[in-house]
């Protein structure tokens, strides 16, 4: 897509140099998407890329990865969709998820308790701030070297 | 009158002639004295009796005709309005003179009862004038409302208190409300208020009401009325009935629901071209676009999403001026085939990118409409624009134009070779704000082209647009635009 999306290489590698973790991030809208990629691969994680939610959904089935970011309104699968679909499946049932949305006050705050949904954040968003909730979230995620260690294997 | 005196001559000639006889048979008689006395009785009493005779007949016979006159002379007076005169009949005078008197009297009555009904007539023809005009004015509001009297009968009600608690109208006057009205809660406020004889206050209460019979399908439809109770009073300062109002909030709440719609699609609209410009620009600002390239991506995103708020913003705007009917109209005479030529030339280039081809079919006459020209061309370019945005490389986009001389009007059609429509989707398709969900990612779009398109062709221009598809088929949009412009109807 993107020239930049090569770029996490030397900058990012201090960042983040033990454990690449991965992280799936699912928009509809390509720019939001570029500009999440650009800044997690800075930080050194391992970034896959969806636009709508059932390629997202398969992404995370094959690939598990350590947390997702997915925008809510997308067109074939919604965001809350697809923390259903993740929830009813055993391998992706543990995978934190968190969900970007330009209308905050239209989410059931009883659909939130679906899945393993973290938090929810409202666009417009700042990408420090998801990066800073991110590695919080990861730091203090039991699974985290479960989903390290499938990746090795 | 000749008649008259010759009878009159004749009486007089006969009684003298019957009474000379009756003397000459008197002397005759008496000289009988040889006969026998039953014998003389006998004979005067038939000389009498023959005498009498003689005198009744002529004089029944005058008798007969002059009430006969008399009678022929009262029936004239009974059919014509002229004064009576009865004349000639001197010895029935007496008669004539009482009888003229009666009726005298009967047509002063008969004068002075026409008066009264007179009257009353007019009091009528007001009263039902009156009455006619307060019906007019209750079948005139778009509330429902239902008169009910002392008994809680239907004294009045209008058409749509007819149509809203489903009754008919005609059949319902003077029914007791429990045969009229379905809703049980709403017949309990009626005769609650009836109860209460409050004449002062009115109540005001919120409920849903079901309209309708629960026979018909058993679940009536319910809306939510704001209904007004109040007691009427009659001359003897008695509960005369009661007045209900219903009110129907239905369109209300919708309209407000579509408002907070509005926002709410508005804002979401908005927000997505706003995180992207704002997440680029704090990436430039936090130094994560390491070189040039990146960077001047960066620009050209942030670049393009605020051009794309700026446009979303402008259709936002144009259409509620629209809808606000306080938008600027400069109305000219307007060439379609120009303005069909500028927004082809202005759309070639997309569609050499996807090496689509665009078609025109312009008819050879002169294709002018009164109209705004800036407007139209904004319809022209944003239906081709579609068509190029909504069909894989190699289609074609063919725009046509005519006129058409029943509606005289100039019908401009925009048929492609792409995705076509699905049949869900169509009735929605010039909603605000809508975008068929799984073309979203085809094409970017406000979801207000169409929506404005659809204003700037029927509000601001009283023209139609439409648009017909199949799945996998391909689009064809149309609008049509009335050569003369029908200023009257101006809404701007």
């Amino acid at each position: 897509m993107m020239k930049f999306e090569s770029q996490p290489d030397a900058a990012s590698q201090s960042a983040s140099p033990t454990s690449r973790q991965r992280i799936l991030v699912v928009d509809d809208e390509a720019h939001i998407v570029q500009v999440l990629s650009l800044k997690l691969r800075n930080a050194g994680y391992d970034v896959l890329t969806a636009i709508d939610g059932e390629e997202g959904f398969e992404l995370a089935v094959q690939h598990r990865p350590n947390l997702i970011i997915t925008d809510f309104q997308m067109p074939y699968m919604t965001g809350l969709e697809l923390c259903r679909e993740l929830a009813a499946n055993p391998e992706t049932a543990g995978i934190p998820v968190v969900i970007l949305t330009a209308r905050g006050y239209a989410l059931d705050p009883e659909d939130l308790t679906i899945g393993n949904i973290k938090n929810v954040l409202s666009k417009p968003f700042s990408p420090r701030a998801i990066m800073e909730l991110i590695q919080r979230l990861l730091q203090s995620q039991p699974g985290a070297q479960a989903g390290n260690r499938s990746e090795v294997a | 009158m000749q008649a008259g005196k010759i009878a009159s001559l004749i009486l007089v000639l006969l009684v003298t002639a019957v009474a000379t006889l009756l003397r000459v048979f008197a002397l005759w008689a008496w000289e009988l004295d040889a006969a026998p006395a039953t014998t003389r009785v006998w004979m005067f009493a038939a000389i009498v009796g023959a005498v009498s005779a003689t005198v009744l007949i002529p004089m029944g016979g005058i008798l007969d005709r002059s009430i006969t006159k008399l009678r022929k002379q009262i029936e004239n007076a009974a059919t014509s309005s002229q004064p009576i005169i009865l004349d000639g009949l001197s010895w029935l005078q007496p008669i004539s003179r009482a009888f003229i008197g009666a009726v005298d009297q009967f047509q002063q009555r008969e004068r002075a009862l026409r008066n009264q009904l007179g009257d009353l007539e007019i009091r009528h023809r007001v009263s039902e004038a009156e009455r006619r005009q307060v019906e007019a004015v209750l079948h005139a509001l778009r509330d429902a409302v239902v008169v009910t009297d002392a008994f809680n009968e239907v004294v009045m009600a209008n058409q749509t208190a007819a149509a809203v608690l489903g009754f008919d109208l005609k059949a319902a006057l003077h029914k007791p409300i429990d045969d009229v009205i379905h809703d049980q809660a709403l017949r309990q406020l009626i005769r609650d208020t009836r109860d209460t004889a409050n004449f002062t206050d009115t109540r005001h209460v919120e409920q849903a009401v079901s309209g309708g019979k629960p026979a018909d399908g058993g679940t009536s439809e319910s809306r939510v009325f704001d209904i007004t109770l109040s007691c009427v009073e009659n001359h003897k300062h008695e509960v005369g009935g009661v007045v209900t109002i219903l009110h129907d909030l239905t369109r209300e709440r919708e309209i407000s629901q579509m408002k907070s719609d509005f926002v709410s699609k508005a804002s979401h609209e908005l927000r997505t071209p706003l995180s992207s410009i704002r997440a680029y620009v704090e990436m430039l600002v936090d130094g994560e676009a390491t070189d040039e390239a990146s960077r001047a991506e960066c620009y050209r995103i942030m670049q393009n999403e605020t051009e794309r708020l700026g446009r979303l913003i402008d259709n936002m705007l144009n259409i509620s001026r629209i809808e606000a009917g306080i938008v600027q109209i400069d109305r000219e005479n307007v060439d379609m085939k120009g303005l069909v030529k500028r927004a082809l030339h202005t759309l070639e280039p997309q569609a050499k990118e996807k090496k689509m081809a665009l078609h025109t079919r312009l008819a050879a006459i002169d294709l002018c409409v009164e109209g705004d020209a800036d407007m139209l061309y904004q319809v022209v370019l944003n239906l081709v624009s579609n068509g190029v945005k909504y069909t894989p490389e190699g289609g074609r986009v063919t725009i046509a134009a005519d006129s058409d001389n029943l509606t005289r009007s100039v019908l401009v059609t925009v048929s492609d070779t792409g995705l076509g429509i699905p049949p869900d989707a169509l009735p929605k398709l010039f909603d605000k704000f809508y975008r068929v969900e799984n073309y979203k990612r085809v094409a970017k779009g406000t979801g207000l082209g169409l929506s404005l398109c659809k204003h700037i062709v029927e509000t601001v221009h009283h023209g139609q647009i439409g648009v017909e598809s199949k799945l996998g088929m391909g689009s064809k949009f149309w609008f049509s635009i009335p050569m003369r412009y029908a200023g009257s109807k101006a809404a701007a």
